[in-house]
């Protein structure tokens, strides 16, 4: 009964905070999985907790050296290389610092924030990366409690990122015993300007990846659209293969920050919406029907951009050595790209070795293919893509003319 | 002038199964044991559908899976892809493409996560197309949504009667497989109890079959939860299994099987035939109810729902709501093994593995069986329900490899229990069964100790417990009970009841 009446964590009063206390924390967090593209919610989060930015301390790069150095011996299953090498990140932070931790934070992100919420199933995040950090912890804890003997403080919350309602109490149960004096109204106040963060962040980025694409559709120039989960961007996960692809000039677009203005998105997905095929341009239902898993349905969604936009006349697909996740995904991204002419060039089976002389010779063909043929690839795509398109100057008479014949085809 | 789309990607719809399609056409299923399997042939057929269940899978399907899909699926995966594309090939031949097409739809469970499970209806696609078959037509069965309406055309209704006549089948046909477990090992007649379970199924299918109709939910609902139809029916059957001699003397191991849920469940070569051939090296097998799967489910809602409460004020009711519907569930589970005198395993309290798995496995984390592997480890090994561990798990499990990690920190805090984790391929059986003879070694050397400290203990000699079971003609039935007095060994543990007993008498 007791807990029947109880009070409503939002109805405590709560302690006061101790700023002062909070100032002198150091968190370190594991920079591996959903971590890529959450950090800017977790630096937002602290920073309002009263955890000054540069006392969050992020693990280096994945590497074979980390591996060897701080996760020898710590290893307790085989399975993909971006958890594996977590061992790494945990030692690095727990053994490697000049300054030691308080706090080894890592976040089982149980479901992510993504653009394409309200358009799909769901957004999960997959079931090794978010269960990563139990399996990882136990090969610190299997013979004695290495965080305890080093003064560390291990947390691990389940964080529903999708879940905005839920994130402010799974954190606040996380963290009451361990951040001085906190409160579950702050603790609230702190997750929105986490979220705020974040959003601002990746607006930002958006915005940058729009500049990219308006000068490629003003100069008519191709350019790489990469296909990957976030944890791809490590340099020690996705092996830099899109830096390499760079390095002959041609710019590269992640499709987790590609921009999302209504005026691009209506150009690019208004005829499927005319015809049926989809409600909005996030929705991915016409490809992907089982859109439960974010990163997925990003995935499948960014193929769909990358089939559409003239100027992107390659896309390169990322992925690591036993993904499951991916591995049902292979042939309807493929199909989806190559079905609108774009060359389409995938990188599977990525481990810990960056395989290097394969990875310059196969970023020298698709240098080639795209040499030869991105002409005739924007040409063929610009045929069949509506006029007024928003990359290019007079945009705004443009999306008008293509309103009017999508309401006229309508 | 519209803007052409049609030479986009899209993925693969069904064409509608219409009411006028749905008499000429047969409704192929699989991926059970084939009691489960049968019992549910007879749910469709008591509803107007034809139905059947497709082989069990084979070696041959795991190459043929691997062969029309893409590339590093799960061995589970493999082996339903290329059950389906196999039985549609040799249909094909036997009657023609065109006619499979018309006569034939598959139904398959499909989920929303978080492993790719919920995705396999991709490789069954790639691989219908890759052998031609683009037209066929497969629809998917939300296992979270009982009352689902009809499908594309009107054809498959996914009502209440269908979903309800489903949840009892597989209790049904989990009590059946619980019993026949724990007999086949120690029969005297080698072939008996496969055949007596035989009959048992045979005539559940027509009780199945013969099920009145109660309407389409409500009444349904009311019908299924107050009948003793179906316990009826049960206790008939539990009959046969008086027929069966058993000799409970000898200290056999008791192996429980976990793992993935197609790994674990069905009985054939996807799983190297793994339950005939722990009994067959001298085991007695613990097997995995469909029951406690379909428990966590409900389980795993309540936990959505708890996350809420203190933030969303229906929360708690739901919590509660949904608590009660968990409870009904559990009780016409124990009917149902009541009716077969209680012999057929316990389901775990679905709190209690959540609390046991808490420190290793967060029980939010989704995918397969989630925290219930490590739960269900400890709670066996801690309640002394088995000797040893066999953990089923694909090669490539996402789930699967993750519970396997954190069962580092359990061996850590445990190093006594018994934990053989197979990885299985579905192609590499004598390297998979050789692990698990290794462990099984071991948990042997346990089944004969807890046979000597109950010698110890009782003070029984084998031959005096052979005397005095001579007496007792009842206690050497397949319909007899064992109590569990605390050893995981059934052979120890008669020996505690005929103390027991023999003490009882003597006072008398």
């Amino acid at each position: 009964m007791a807990k029947w009446f109880a009070r409503k964590p939002s109805a405590a009063p709560g302690p006061r905070p101790d700023l002062e206390a909070r100032a002198k924390l150091r968190i370190g967090i594991p920079k591996l999985l959903n971590v890529w593209t959450t950090h800017q919610f977790w630096l937002g989060f602290f920073g309002a907790l009263g955890v000054p930015n540069n006392r969050v301390v992020f693990s280096g790069d994945t590497s074979e050296e980390q591996a060897r150095e701080f996760g020898r011996g710590r290893g307790t299953v085989d399975c993909c290389y971006p958890v594996k090498c977590g061992a790494g990140h945990y030692g690095e932070l727990v053994f490697g610092q000049k300054r030691k931790i308080d706090i080894l934070f890592s976040p089982m992100i149980y479901s992510l924030s993504s653009f394409l919420q309200g358009h799909v199933a769901d957004s999960l995040a997959c079931p090794r990366v978010m269960a990563g950090p139990e399996n990882i912890k136990a090969g610190f804890l299997k013979e004695r409690d290495v965080f305890a003997e080093n003064g560390i403080r291990y947390v691990s919350p389940l964080v529903s990122l999708a879940e905005p309602a839920i994130v402010p109490k799974q954190l606040y149960e996380a963290l009451k015993d361990v951040i001085p004096g906190l409160s579950y109204k702050e603790t609230r106040a702190a997750v929105d300007e986490g979220y705020r963060t974040l959003k601002g962040f990746n607006t930002e980025m958006r915005a940058r990846s729009r500049e990219i694409l308006e000068w490629c559709a003003r100069e008519n120039r191709p350019c790489v659209m990469v296909l990957a989960r976030p944890y791809h961007m490590d340099a020690g996960i996705g092996h830099e293969i899109e830096v390499d692809l760079q390095a002959y000039g041609y710019p590269i677009l992640w499709m987790q920050y590609f921009p999302i203005d209504d005026d691009l998105m209506q150009w690019i997905f208004g005829p499927d919406m005319a015809a049926g095929h989809i409600k909005s341009p996030f929705d991915i239902d016409d490809v992907w029907p089982s859109s439960y898993s974010a990163n997925t349905n990003e995935i499948l969604w960014g193929a769909k951009v990358a089939a559409r936009v003239p100027w992107i006349t390659c896309a390169i697909r990322l992925t690591s050595y036993e993904c499951g996740m991916d591995q049902p995904t292979f042939t309807p991204v493929q199909q989806i790209i190559e079905r609108s002419h774009t060359l389409f060039f995938s990188f599977q089976e990525l481990d810990s070795t960056k395989p290097a002389g394969s990875v310059k010779i196969r970023v020298e063909t698709i240098s080639f293919y795209m040499q030869q043929s991105s002409e005739r690839i924007i040409e063929q795509k610009q045929a069949v893509t509506p006029p007024g398109c928003p990359l290019l100057p007079q945009a705004e008479s443009k999306l008008a003319t293509a309103k009017a014949e999508l309401a006229a085809s309508a | 002038m519209a803007v052409a789309t049609d030479h986009h990607y899209r993925a693969y719809t069904p064409a509608p199964l219409t009411k006028s399609d749905i008499d000429e056409v047969e409704i192929l299923f699989g991926g059970l044991h084939w009691r489960a399997e049968r019992l549910l042939q007879a749910v469709f057929e008591n509803l107007g559908y034809n139905a059947r269940p497709l082989p069990v899978a084979t070696k041959d399907d795991l190459l043929t899976g691997r062969e029309l899909a893409d590339i590093g699926q799960c061995c589970p995966t493999s082996f339903t892809t290329g059950n389906l594309a196999n039985f549609l090939r040799s249909e094909s031949e036997r009657i023609g493409a065109e006619q499979v097409k018309d006569r034939y739809v598959y139904v398959t469970a499909g989920s929303c996560g978080a492993c790719r499970f919920g995705q396999y209806h991709q490789s069954y696609e790639l691989a219908l197309k890759n052998i031609g078959m683009e037209q066929f037509r497969m629809f998917l069965i939300d296992q979270g949504q009982p009352d689902q309406g009809a499908t594309a055309g009107g054809g498959l209704n996914i009502n209440m009667p269908l979903t309800l006549g489903t949840v009892w089948a597989l209790l049904a046909a989990d009590v059946v497989q619980g019993l026949e477990y724990r007999t086949r090992p120690y029969e005297v007649n080698a072939g008996q109890t496969d055949e007596v379970v035989r009959q048992c199924v045979d005539e559940l299918y027509e009780v199945f079959r013969n099920r009145p109709a109660k309407g389409e939910k409500w009444g349904s609902i009311v019908w299924h939860l107050s009948t003793n139809y179906f316990v009826k029916a049960l206790r008939e059957v539990f009959r046969k299994f008086e027929a069966i001699e058993v000799d409970r003397l000898q200290p056999k191991p008791v192996v429980k099987i976990t793992g993935e849920f197609y790994l674990q469940t069905v009985e054939g070569d996807p799983n190297y035939n793994i339950h005939r051939w722990l009994e067959a090296e001298g085991a007695e097998v613990y097997p995995a109810p469909i029951a406690v799967w379909l428990d966590y489910l409900i389980r795993f809602q309540v936990q959505s729902l708890e996350d809420y409460v203190g933030v969303d004020k229906g929360a708690r009711a739901k919590v509660a709501a949904l608590k009660s519907v968990q409870k009904v569930f559990g009780w016409t589970y124990n009917r149902m093994r009541a009716a077969f005198g209680n012999i057929p395993h316990e389901m775990p309290d679905q709190y209690e593995l959540r609390r046991l798995a808490a420190p290793y496995f967060h029980h939010k984390l989704s995918g397969g069986e989630g925290d219930m592997l490590v739960g269900k480890a400890l709670w066996t090994h801690l309640n002394k329900k088995a000797h040893m561990i066999c953990e089923l798990s694909p090669y490539s499990c996402m789930p699967n490899t993750m519970s396997i990690g954190a069962m580092a920190g359990v061996i850590g805090q445990y190093p006594d229990l018994l934990y053989a984790p197979i990885e299985v391929k579905g192609d590499a059986e004598v390297h998979a069964l050789s692990r698990c003879q290794m462990i099984l070694t071991e948990a042997k050397k346990r089944a004969i100790q807890d046979y000597v400290a109950a010698m110890e203990t009782t003070g029984l000699s084998p031959e005096t417990a052979k005397e005095l079971l001579a007496e007792r003609p009842e206690m050497r039935r397949a319909s007899y009970r064992v109590p569990h007095r605390g050893a995981a060994a059934t052979a120890a543990n008669l020996l505690y009841d005929l103390a027991d007993m023999t003490a009882e008498r003597n006072a008398a």
